[in-house]
Order: structure tokens, then C-alpha cells, then sequence
């Protein structure tokens, strides 16, 4: 498996070039650490979490020397760590037995939190799935230990920038947190402090959820996406007012186009700043979506088919298509369709986004975690 | 003659070590080094697209954080790093001869600063933005020049006044002394419409407040804007424009623009001192128990036909009538339970009743409310008690301004 990462770069954090990646750009250090790697990313860091043989974690980005190797040293912290969750200021790492967090600004030998957790026995289920943790979860900054009630059966959580996604047991979905711009989907603007049930989607059995900087979304179990929040610069893939003011100042600007011959369709159309309910949003009307990412303003999705599609804030280059356009409707990244690669994950940072490939021929072992190319 | 960049990296420190960056740790180090990188470009060649860039990312990270809870709730020191992000963007748009568009992106800028952000190295911005206003006003008076025979059309159009029945008057006194108002209208509250008391003002002597004097003092300065009748309306919401636009969109009606733009409740003296000096704060002021500095004063601009639905506010007002004229109604607090608030928390202190069409059904004790009323001409200046309810509907173009105090 390899990965691309594309848009903001000014820490070196996808490769060492300019700080705007517009280009899909392989992420060095593939061939000598690990071919089974994961990536999570903050707004000035990237991680590089390897998961075969001495499982480690490498960083780049801020702090980070900008050197040109093409494998950075792994941390000597990490060793034998099963997943991490990376914030602007903390890394945290979870062990079989324990999690970490440490301090980036500190070079201190010792994390500046852990907690043990119980050894997770093969039949006792569920592997360690961070930010959630035995009895709770984990979140960016102290206190970093939060609870869960345990009748939630959490299975899985994303954090936004100021509000939690969770996926249950059974597909439903809860939010919490601020939710001033709808992005927590219970219809309404207000805040809540406690996990709340998404009404909305009831009886629809969720996969995956994701969550970004006001927005949020999810995959049913038939592949469909659902997104909820705030879509000022479309990254609800909604039609987005703001954006096509923009355009049309940009085009009147340039003196070609007449007000009036703009305003007859203009008024039919149904602008969206705020969705306060999950909407079902077709990315592509063929195909199901298997996972999807959100950045602090922009959205990725994979399809069953291993497209990308991308849509929202592009001024980064964080939607690959190659320039800096902001997208409020889904557009087929099509680099990876031109490389003959297939798309089978993505991850969002807060301005850019890294997707993982494999060869078009692999395609035939479909469904089992791509093997050594 | 100075170019723009000279005078500009005249008002900055003169070295990048006298150039302190100093923030809590409540903003991240990648943030700061950030900053630090700008901060180096102001001092060095550097591309300019990259001085751009790194700008951009310094207020693209700071309005995150800005939209990020609610307003109150968020960090000052967010708005400090916005304030720094305009000061570099302003610095990477006026450094290499910028063009007269550059200009007016930078002075947008600043405004952005100036309204979003927080004061900043004995408030830079408002002192960079006097250089940047100098630069534009040269060339753009004789754009002004023409467009005087358009203006003089607007004030023909006919105020809708309506007849103001005599015993609900509200008293008018001239020149009253501090100890008479004092005893008369302040301690009982009641309001009262004081005269002569601001035919002083630059504003109505020496700068008559005109559209063509505000567009030279303040054409290119952005504001925001409330578009839409009244704020209680779903329609309603709010935008930025530049002085310029919103005199030509919704005051002029240049583009056909359908619709009310009412400046309102806008502090746009802090953010142009130049208006400032046409006005005085009243000496009644004095009796309250505020500090002088504490006393808000804002800016209500607009064309004939703007509402502001009946509503309480928590101080003491002087609302100055300067241009145009505004009919005001005005309800005791005694008799808020006729006047139906709003339930919810963000509109509890404004009525739900339409005061010159009500519902009398929804609202029956509405029309039981004893009230007074006035039509507010150039030099009246009403006193409105604290939380007493007021109304607000302009006749013709307006210009008022409101002084808070307590």
C-alpha cells in the first residue's frame, strides 16, 4: 500500500516542497519502514504509524529538521504501539497494556500523562481503536481521560474541532459538543454535553462516521454518505451561496458576464449554509462509498470502486485536483484513475488530505488487505 | 513624495528583534513559527508569494479559531494572532508598488483587523490604515466630483410622516441645565427630547454629514451591513461592505438591489477616528456612574423605511438625530408584559408585536400599552431611559447616533 498526500505543506509534512501541495504527492519513507502503515494527521504534523514487525510511529512536519532522507527515524517511544492519535500539541500512542501522551514541545523521556489499561485478551474482542479506550476516550488536550457510558457499546469516534461523532455497536450514531453551525444533526444550533442519539438516522445501521472542523458525516451499511453541519465553502457538497458569490464577483470582475443574465436561474436555486439534519448527499450515482474523511473545511470520500472524490475549501490544494479551487459539489480526484491506481483510504488533516493505493491489478483480491507488492 | 511601503515600514519597528511576538500557550508553536516566518519577511527579501501565503495561513488558522464557539467564549489571544495576520497580509499586498485594487484589499484588510481582531502594537492597524486612506483618497475625489448631481436627487424623495397625537408627545426641553434634567427626566425616567444641544457639532457645521462627505471620509472602509426589514425576520442577515457600496447599493439604489441595508449598531467611531472629531458626547453623560471611556457610542445609517422592532436595551441612551428624520414610539418597562417578548434567550428583549400593524388578535393587550411618540429631527436629541421600550422607523435617508451609558 502506498500513500499520497496533497495540499497544506507549509511544515514539510507530506513532502519537502512549498508550502501548498496541489498535486498528489507520494509520501517518502514507504519502501524501508513498513508496507502496512496508517496515517494520521494534525494541522502541522503527519504520522506515519507502521503496524508489521516492530510496530512505530515516525513524525514529520513541524519540529521536524526538513530532512531530505527518505525515511524518518521511527521514535524509540513507540515501539510496539498499536494505533496513535496525533493533535497539534500532544501525541498519543496505545499500547496493549497502556496509553501515552506525550508533549511535543517537550524532549522529556517520559509521556506527560499514561493510564494502564486491562491487557485486551484475543476473545475479548474489539482491538484498540483510538481516540476510544477501555470505559471511555481520549481527546487532544487535558484532561485527556474522558469517559463513556459503557451502553453506548462505542465502536468508533471522531473528533471534530469542537465536537464528537460516535458509531455504536448496532450503527446508530451519537454526537456531542458545540453546535453552533448543525453539525452535531439533531436539527437544531445548540450545544450538548452529553452524547445524544442522532434521531435522524435511526434505523439506519451506520458503518463509519467522521467528523471536521463544523461539519460531520457517515456510511450507512449500504454505502450511502451522510453529512450534516456547516457548508460555507461546500463541504457538505451542498450548494454553498457564499461560493457562487465568489464566483460570479470573480466572472463580473473580469467584465464578461452581465448581472441580468445571471439572475433567472440564480433565484430558482436552494442555497445551503446550514444543515442542521443529516442529508443523503450522491456522490456518484453508481457506487457505494466505503469511507469517508473530513478535513477542518473539505470532505473525501472513497468509493467500492476505489475512486476518490473530494469537495469543499481547496485553496490549500487539500482536494487534488490539481489547483486551489474550492468545490461545492463531489469531483472525481482523477490523478490516481490516470496512474492506474486504485484508492482504499483516506485520511484527512486539517488543510490537506492523504490517500492510500493500490496497483489497478490488485484489484482482483479484492476485499483482503492488499499483500506485499 | 514618500512611496506607500516607506511610510508604512516607517510605523513598523525597525528591526525584527524590536518586533515582539509574544502569545500565551493557548496558541500552538507551529502558529507562532508561523508568525516568526512573517515576521522575517517584513525585514528580508523574500518571494512574494510567500509572504502572502504565510500571512493567509496566519488568518485562515486565527478565523478557524474565531468561528470556533461562541464569540465571548473565545480566546483574545486569537484575535491578537488575527490582528498580526492582517498586519502581514496588509505588509505582503503594499509591499512592491501595489496597484490601486492592492489598496483597497489592504484597507479591507485592516478593517478586518480593526472589527475582528484585537488592538495590536499600540493598535497598528488603525494607524495603517490612516496611510492606506490618504493613498486612495487622492485618487478617487474627482470620481466624486461627477456623481454630485445623482446625490442631490435623493434627498428630494418625501418623508411618511405620521401625524403625532399631542398627549402622547414626548416633552421637548431646550437646553436644560445638568441639575434640572437631573431632577426632571433622569431620576423619575422619563424620556425627553432635549434640544440645542448638539448644534455645536462639527457634524452639523463645519462637515454636514452628507453622502458625498461620508464617502470621502469613509468610502473605502468595510462595515457591516444588516440586509432585510427588521432582525426579527427569518430574511434577515448581515454582511460587509464598504462604505462606498453600501452608500451606492442601499442608499442611492445604483444596482436595483431589492431590499433594506441599514449600518446599525455599529461602533464606527473607534474605527474611524476622523468621524469621531465631528461629534461630542453630551454632558448629561456625566451624571451617570460610568467612566467616559465606558460610554459606547454607534452609528445608525441607513435610507428611509429602515425598523428597528420595539425592543429594550440594558443603559441609559442618547440617541442624536444628525440627518434625516426617524419616528420614534416609546413604551414604559411597567407595562412589558403588554408588549409581548420574545421567549426566546437570544430575542427576549425585543417584542413580538409589529407596532404600527398589530396583530391585536395574537396580541390583545398590545393596544392597552400606554406610549409616547416623536419624530426625531436633525439636532433633537432624545433621551431614552434605561429598558424602556423603543421602536424605530426612519422617514428618509438617516443618520443617528446612540450613546450608551450607564
Amino acid at each position: 500500500m502506498r500513500w499520497f498526500g496533497f495540499g497544506f505543506n507549509a511544515f514539510g509534512q507530506i513532502c519537502v516542497a512549498e508550502g501548498k501541495v496541489k498535486c498528489p504527492t507520494e509520501l517518502s519513507g514507504g519502501g524501508c519502514c513498513s508496507e502496512s502503515r496508517h496515517i494520521r494527521a494534525s494541522w502541522s504534523r503527519r504520522a506515519s504509524l507502521s503496524l508489521d514487525g516492530g510496530s512505530c510511529v515516525s513524525l514529520s512536519g513541524f519540529g521536524d529538521a526538513l530532512s531530505s532522507e527518505s525515511c524518518r527515524a521511527p521514535l524509540a517511544e513507540s515501539r510496539g504501539c498499536k494505533d496513535a492519535l496525533l493533535g497539534e500539541l500532544y501525541l498519543t500512542l496505545a499500547f496493549p497494556d497502556r496509553i501515552e501522551s506525550w508533549d511535543l514541545r517537550k524532549t522529556s523521556k517520559t509521556p506527560s500523562w499514561r493510564m494502564d489499561i486491562q491487557t485486551q485478551s484475543e476473545s475479548s474482542g474489539a482491538p484498540l481503536n483510538l481516540p476510544l479506550v477501555p470505559g471511555g476516550f481520549i481527546a487532544t488536550k487535558p484532561p485527556f481521560y474522558r469517559p463513556l457510558s459503557p451502553d453506548l457499546r462505542a465502536k468508533s469516534l471522531a473528533l471534530g474541532a469542537g465536537h464528537a461523532v460516535l458509531l455504536t455497536a448496532t450503527g446508530a450514531v451519537y454526537s456531542w459538543g458545540l453546535g453552533s453551525h448543525g453539525q452535531l444533526g439533531h436539527g437544531g444550533l445548540t450545544s450538548e454535553e452529553q452524547p445524544r442519539a442522532v434521531e435522524a438516522l435511526w434505523g439506519m445501521p451506520m458503518s463509519s462516521v467522521a467528523a471536521g472542523g463544523w461539519h460531520s458525516a457517515c456510511i450507512s451499511d449500504g454505502g450511502d454518505l451522510y453529512v450534516w453541519g456547516w457548508n460555507e465553502v461546500g463541504q457538505l457538497g451542498l450548494p454553498s451561496q457564499g461560493l457562487r458569490k465568489a464566483s460570479q464577483q470573480q466572472i463580473s470582475q473580469a467584465g464578461e458576464l452581465h448581472h441580468d443574465a445571471t439572475k433567472g436561474e440564480k433565484s430558482e436555486e436552494v442555497f445551503i449554509s446550514i444543515q442542521a439534519f443529516p442529508a443523503l448527499l450522491d456522490v456518484t450515482p453508481s457506487c457505494e462509498i466505503s469511507k469517508v474523511s473530513c478535513g477542518s473545511r473539505h470532505t473525501a470520500a472513497v468509493t467500492t470502486t476505489g475512486d476518490l472524490y473530494t469537495w469543499g475549501w481547496g485553496e490549500y490544494g487539500q482536494l487534488g485536483h490539481q489547483s486551489f479551487t474550492t468545490l461545492d459539489e463531489p469531483h472525481h480526484v482523477e490523478f490516481f484513475r490516470d496512474q492506474q491506481m486504485r484508492v482504499v483510504d483516506v485520511v484527512c488533516g486539517t488543510w490537506n488530505t492523504f490517500a492510500a493505493v493500490i496497483k489497478e491489478e490488485e484489484t482482483c483480491s479484492e476485499n483482503k488487505t492488499p499483500s506485499l507488492s | 513624495m514618500a512611496t506607500l511601503w516607506s511610510q508604512i515600514s516607517a510605523v513598523l519597528p525597525p528591526n525584527e528583534e524590536e518586533f515582539l511576538l509574544q502569545f500565551s500557550d493557548t496558541v500552538e508553536p507551529s502558529v507562532v513559527d508561523v508568525l516568526k516566518r512573517s515576521r522575517q519577511q517584513l525585514y528580508t527579501d523574500a518571494a512574494s508569494a510567500s509572504r502572502t501565503l504565510n500571512a493567509q495561513i496566519v488568518l485562515d488558522f486565527s478565523w478557524e479559531k474565531l468561528n470556533t464557539g461562541t464569540w465571548r467564549h473565545v480566546d483574545k489571544e486569537w484575535r491578537r494572532v488575527y490582528s498580526y495576520g492582517c498586519l502581514f497580509k496588509v505588509a505582503a499586498l503594499c509591499r512592491e508598488g501595489p496597484s490601486e485594487d492592492e489598496i483597497r484589499q489592504a484597507i479591507r484588510t485592516c478593517d478586518m483587523g480593526l472589527l475582528m481582531g484585537a488592538a495590536i502594537m499600540d493598535d497598528i492597524l488603525q494607524v495603517v490604515v490612516g496611510i492606506l486612506q490618504g493613498e486612495v483618497q487622492k485618487s478617487s475625489k474627482e470620481e466624486r466630483d461627477a456623481e454630485h448631481t445623482v446625490i442631490k436627487r435623493v434627498k428630494m424623495e418625501s418623508p411618511r410622516a405620521p401625524v403625532i397625537k399631542e398627549e402622547m408627545a414626548v416633552p421637548r426641553i431646550k437646553c436644560p441645565s445638568l441639575e434640572s434634567f437631573n431632577t426632571n427626566y433622569l431620576l423619575p425616567q422619563k424620556p425627553v427630547i432635549l434640544e440645542g444641544i448638539i448644534d455645536h457639532w462639527p457634524a452639523l457645521n463645519e462637515h454636514p454629514w452628507s453622502i458625498d462627505y461620508l464617502k470621502s471620509v469613509a468610502g473605502c472602509r468595510t462595515v457591516p451591513v444588516e440586509v432585510g426589514s427588521r432582525y426579527t425576520d427569518e430574511e434577515w442577515s448581515q454582511t460587509l461592505l464598504t462604505v462606498s457600496e453600501f452608500i451606492d447599493r442601499y442608499i442611492l439604489n445604483k444596482d436595483d438591489v431589492k431590499g433594506l441595508g441599514y449600518l446599525a449598531q455599529h461602533q464606527l467611531f473607534d474605527q474611524i477616528p476622523e468621524l469621531k472629531e465631528d461629534i461630542r458626547l453630551p454632558d448629561y453623560c456625566c451624571l451617570g456612574k460610568g467612566d467616559e471611556d465606558e460610554i459606547t457610542i454607534n452609528a445608525w445609517f441607513g435610507p428611509g423605511g429602515t425598523v428597528s422592532p420595539l425592543h429594550q436595551d440594558p443603559q441609559q441612551n442618547f440617541l442624536a438625530q444628525v440627518v434625516g428624520s426617524k419616528y420614534i414610539r416609546l413604551y414604559s418597562p411597567e407595562d412589558t408584559v403588554k408588549l409581548y417578548p420574545h421567549q426566546s434567550q437570544l430575542l427576549h428583549n425585543t417584542s413580538q408585536v409589529e407596532v404600527e400593524n398589530p396583530d391585536t388578535e395574537r396580541f390583545p393587550e398590545f393596544t392597552k400599552a400606554p406610549y409616547h411618540e416623536c419624530v426625531l429631527q436633525p439636532g433633537d436629541v432624545l433621551f431614552i431611559p434605561v429598558r424602556h421600550w423603543h421602536y424605530v422607523r426612519s422617514l428618509e435617508l438617516s443618520f443617528s447616533v446612540s450613546f450608551w451609558w450607564s
